[in-house]
């Protein structure tokens, strides 16, 4: 076993990728390694013709999956938008290690990037010797990807200042870099395009100026759907958790996963699962992301300090740590909701005192 | 001659199509429509130019207007377009489904069980009836979520996730439409063959009497003869039993008196969101498949963005091509023919909206619904909630006139107590037929009323029509809708305000309920104090007849939960016309606490003022009066009263704050300031030591506290600080000798007839 912490999507999931390639045969884009549909079977998971399994990437509406590839078929970018933690990044990983078989053409987004880490920057010592040559030149993930028809990712687009996130607009609406230091031009390979990634949540990011924003396709990921599906998307995180940490805690019950994604449905809702009582909102996301990290933590509690059974009583910080981020308004709403759901609960006693009695209460 | 049967989609605008081309090439001499056959007469009106659909036929019963039915048509439906083709032709048509008399008796059996031509998905595709018994509604949805839609089960061998879609690709979106009938009475029939049949009489029946109408139209020698009946149907047609077979099942059957009428329907009202059974999920998008079939989307997308633009959101001529080009790649990723509705909203969504699903809903709304109102011609007969007005005008005596005319309604008297309950409900209504006056002085038992009659009431009536067919069930349900659109509970509040004296108690139970989400949601306080004592009260003395006093009860009890976990932090940092405000508050909720008499709620209300009372944000005059109610509630007494009283007045606290302490814990009486000397020892000595210019600065606020107080209390405070000598009352009290006066308390006892073992 390999002793890298994280593989890449296109090494992890290599085997599936090469069964999929091999049963494809489905027209392909140029410079596609999987045509559109199977594209979509990869991130979906399903069954090939010769009844190898594929395991599913994104666990929720395939149709939202459909319109990410179709998007990528048409020149327009992608954009996934939405909360923290609802799988942009992850999807946005797969969908570039599927098409092109390679997810590491990445920008990271930050207040910092500059337009040298977006378009091309310049080896200074080579720069100075030489003077001006394409040797000089440092080329970028995009550049990169426009040079051999691959997807190029940005993940965190609004955290890019303004006049750097404008510098995309050539790339994606002529398709191609101009060097005019140069006075040449990078011009894209057929396959080539953009997924970018933002969420909606944070507050002092740099909104897409029109123009940028008429060059994407904008898919919003949505926390998911209903209860079963949040419950199969934490138990699998949880299980592959367990298996890199080489935790020595029992799984978790199905029940325990059952009853955290329900609290946090329910409160990032606004309502009771059977519909009947309205509860106040958090001011945190609550999503199932978070969910995910609080069973881990509630495993890795149970393990390290407990009997290794995971109890509600392990859960309760990380729940509470979760709900409450605003230590005033946060508050009342976990009470309020601990006192006007949880308590009347008759199977959920042990919840309720596990979170009565924690110190912060 | 030939009989041929067309099964068709309800509101489908490509069966529409299929069945126009096909009477247009076969030209036939009769054509036979499922529908009510009481609505023959009113067929006439069809050609009518001031018709205009939506329309729809209301068949009801004019003794019980509350049993009805509805039959929308839309331009799309094939029906409509037969029964179009058929005037225009000069050709008969008659309608040939179960005569709505006989159906009714039929339903009455089993009022609780949802009919069950609305139930199936199968039947939905069948029936083109809605029914208005209003009361099954959520029921019926129910059960069209477990029985599963037959179709289906042919989506599901095609491939397809949703029967409706399948059809919809099959069948309504395709250009050529040969042979397409009977591929449809093929299908239907592999279906009705496999699925086992349903032993329900009222399909049975209906079937029935379409076999026999059409026996009846081979009798009178037509040699060409349509039938234009939902898919479902369709093999029941072609496979006719015996004559003396549907004549058994048709035997026997009891007959109600049955009025007919059209009146405007909406698009809104065509599709699925409204609860109508057999509804279509886009009739907007139908109208325009209907009106353009050969669009690839290109005109779709232009109204769209020409909506956008309406609503001030640019969009370009470039968004509307990439949002066609990804409708289309979608398709051809899903291996459609043509981009349909889903595609396109998709597309929509992506491009036009960055995925602003918020957005996409209002595509939805004016677009794929569309608030088309259909139209009548003013020469039709009248809607039913009309005839009950009148009725009820009637019977209690109260003609509608164009002159004003004053009524004092003694509501001890039968006639009189009804006469003010419809008119209540007609103001729910918005029919302001009546202004109520403040009656002068006269009791809670009279009600004065101007009643004054406007033409433009039958509009506003026939409006009202679609609610109920009788005041009570429009006003009920119109409030219950009013109260679901409300966002603040003072709206709602005001409501029930109204709904009570109309005497609609399901409506008030609607607004109860809605009343507790709204205070779920709301996060202000004060709101929520405003409205528990009315609750409260309303669960005590039960003056709402029929209400739920559990219900309301329970939503009391959760709203004080509520209350309490928040009232702490509402008390601080506000200012002190808000804190005066709050303390109102206080007391009302205080008692409303006690009234309910909830041992639960009570302690709860009590730790929260000990909460309230001790924390030192509070504001002065709410901390002042929460350790009022708390030694109202003997919570806090003697030692612990005193130290918190110490501790308000201690001098470190500004003058101004203790002395609203003061006022909040003497408001309303200053009995204990008489009663208790510790008390009054403390207020003494704090007044005496204030400076000057801080005594000037309170003065007014002592003076305002002391006022509520009764003269009797005020003139006997006046005597104690007169006196004023707080030393004595101690030096007295500790002149006593306890040992003894020990010795005399067993004899006092004796004398009170105690016995001392």
């Amino acid at each position: 076993m390999s002793s890298i912490l994280r593989q890449h999507a296109e090494d992890l999931y290599a085997q599936e990728l090469e069964e999929i390639r091999k049963q494809d045969d489905e027209k392909k884009p140029t410079n596609w390694k999987l045509s559109p549909q199977a594209v979509v079977l990869y991130l979906v998971g399903g069954k090939l013709k010769n009844g190898f399994e594929v395991s599913p990437k994104y666990i929720g509406s395939k149709r939202l999956m459909e319109i990410a590839v179709a998007t990528l078929t048409t020149d327009r970018a992608l954009l996934l938008y939405g909360l923290p933690g609802t799988a942009k990044s992850w999807v946005s990983e797969h969908l570039a290690a599927a098409i092109s078989g390679d997810s590491t053409l990445i920008i990271q987004g930050t207040a910092g990037t500059g337009e040298e880490a977006v378009r091309y920057g310049w080896n200074y010592a080579k720069l100075l010797a030489e003077g001006p040559s394409e040797k000089a030149l440092v080329e970028t993930p995009v550049m990169r990807a426009m040079k051999d028809g691959k997807i190029a990712r940005i993940e965190e687009l609004t955290r890019i200042g303004a006049d750097v996130q404008d510098t995309l607009i050539t790339i994606l609406s002529e398709k191609t870099l101009p060097v005019p230091e140069l006075n040449t031009e990078i011009q894209a390979v057929k396959g080539f395009n953009i997924i970018a990634t933002a969420n909606n949540r944070d507050k002092g990011v740099n909104e897409l100026s029109s123009a940028l924003k008429r060059r994407f396709n904008t898919v919003i990921l949505p926390v998911p759907d209903s209860i079963d599906e949040e419950i199969d998307i934490v138990r699998r995180r949880v299980e592959s958790f367990e298996k890199v940490m080489e935790l020595p805690a029992e799984k978790p019950a199905l029940q325990e996963i059952r009853r955290i994604v329900t609290i946090f449905r329910e409160l990032r809702s606004g309502v009771t699962l059977d519909g009947k009582t309205k509860i106040k909102i958090p001011t945190g996301t609550l999503s199932t992301a978070e969910a995910i990290s609080v069973v881990n933590n509630g495993l890795a509690m149970a393990a390290y300090f407990g009997d290794g059974q995971i109890k509600a009583a392990d859960l309760a910080a990380g729940i509470l740590g979760a709900v409450v981020k605003d230590p005033v308004q946060d508050k009342i709403v976990w009470q309020e909701y601990l006192e006007t759901v949880v308590k009347p609960r008759d199977e959920w006693k042990d919840v309720y005192r596990a979170c009565r009695d924690l110190p912060s209460m | 001659m030939a009989i041929h049967i067309l099964g068709i989609r309800h509101h489908g605008p490509g069966s529409a199509r299929n069945v126009k081309a096909f009477l247009e090439a076969n030209k036939p001499d009769i054509v036979l429509v499922e529908g009510p056959p009481e609505a023959d007469e009113i067929l006439s009106m069809a050609t009518d130019t001031e018709l205009k659909p939506p329309v729809a036929i209301l068949c009801y019963q004019p003794d019980a207007p509350q049993h009805s039915s509805f039959y929308p048509f839309a331009d799309f439906s094939p029906e409509w377009q037969a029964i179009l083709y058929a005037k225009r032709n000069n050709i008969h048509v008659r309608f040939m489904d179960l005569p709505v008399c006989n159906l009714f008796p039929l339903r009455r059996p089993n009022p609780e069980e949802p009919s069950q031509d609305l139930s199936g998905k199968g039947s939905d595709t069948v029936n083109n009836v809605s029914e208005e018994t209003t009361t099954e509604e959520e029921e019926q949805g129910i059960t069209i979520q477990i029985k599963k839609d037959p179709v289906t089960y042919l989506a599901e061998a095609a491939g397809y996730d949703d029967g409706e879609k399948w059809w919809e690709h099959m069948f309504e979106h395709r250009i050529g439409n040969e042979e397409v009938f009977e591929a449809i009475n093929e299908a239907m029939g592999t279906l009705r063959e496999l699925l086992p049949e349903k032993e329900d009489r009222i399909e049975q029946a209906r079937e029935a009497h379409m076999r026999k109408m059409i026996r009846q139209a081979e009798r009178e020698m037509f040699q060409n003869i349509v039938v234009i009946c939902g898919a479902w149907h369709a093999p029941a047609l072609i496979n006719m039993p015996s004559q003396k077979q549907d004549n058994d099942i048709l035997k026997g059957l009891s007959k109600v008196k049955i009025d007919c009428t059209w009146i405007p329907w909406t698009y809104n009202r065509l599709s699925y969101t409204s609860g109508y059974g057999a509804g279509v999920f886009s009739p907007g998008w139908y109208e325009h498949v209907w009106q353009h079939p050969e669009d690839d989307g290109t005109l779709w997308m232009a109204k769209v963005a020409k909506l956008f633009r309406q609503k001030q959101m640019d969009t370009s001529v470039a968004h509307v091509i990439e949002a066609v080009r990804l409708a289309e790649s979608l398709a051809s990723l899903r291996q459609l023919p043509k981009a349909g509705l889903d595609e396109l909203n998709e597309a929509t969504l992506s491009v036009l909206c960055n995925g602003e699903s918020i957005l996409l809903s209002l595509v939805n709304r004016e677009l794929v619904i569309s608030d088309r109102l259909g139209q009548v011609p003013d020469t039709i007969p009248k809607p039913p909630l009309q005839v009950d007005i009148e009725k009820t005008q009637k019977r209690l005596r109260l003609p509608a006139t164009a002159d004003w005319k004053d009524y004092t309604l003694d509501l001890r008297k039968e006639n009189d107590l009804e006469r003010s309950i419809l008119l209540h409900r007609l103001r729910l209504l918005n029919i302001n037929w009546g202004q109520a006056s403040a009656s002068s002085g006269k009791g809670t038992f009279k009600e004065q009323w101007r009643l004054q009659w406007q033409p433009e009431f039958s509009i506003e009536i026939i409006e009202k029509g679609t609610y109920g067919n009788t005041t009570e069930e429009a006003a009920a349900t119109f409030v219950e809708e009013q109260s679901a659109q409300a966002t603040s509970l003072k709206v709602v509040c005001s409501l029930l305000e109204e709904s009570i004296p109309a005497e609609l108690p399901k409506a008030v139970e609607a607004l109860i309920k809605q009343i507790n989400t709204l205070a779920a949601a709301s996060g202000d306080v004060i709101q929520l104090m405003e409205v528990v004592p009315g609750l409260v009260s309303v669960t005590r003395y039960g003056n709402v007849r029929k209400t739920d006093a559990e219900l309301v009860s329970g939503i009391a009890t959760s709203m004080i939960t509520r209350i309490c976990i928040s009232l702490p932090a509402a008390c601080t940092g506000i200012d002190d016309e808000s804190a005066t405000n709050l303390v109102g508050l206080l007391a009302t909720l205080n008692d409303s606490v006690s009234l309910l008499q909830n041992e639960e709620v009570s302690r709860q209300w009590q730790q929260t003022l000990t909460t309230v009372a001790e924390n030192n944000n509070t504001a002065a005059i709410i901390a002042g009066y929460a350790t009022r109610l708390l030694a109202d509630y003997k919570i806090l007494e003697g030692e612990a009263l005193v130290k918190a009283f110490y501790y308000a007045m201690s001098t470190a606290s500004v003058p101004a704050a203790a002395a609203a302490w003061l006022e909040g814990f003497l408001k309303g009486s200053g009995t204990l300031l008489l009663l208790d000397n510790d008390i009054w020892n403390i207020v003494h000595q704090w007044i005496g030591q204030l400076e000057e210019e801080s005594f000037t600065q309170v003065l007014p606020l002592l003076r305002r506290s002391v006022a509520e107080f009764t003269p009797a209390e005020r003139r006997k405070l006046g005597e104690k600080a007169k006196t004023g000598n707080v030393t004595t009352i101690r030096a007295r009290e500790t002149d006593i000798d306890e040992e003894r006066a020990m010795k005399g308390i067993p004899v006092i006892l004796q004398l009170l007839g105690h016995n001392n073992n």
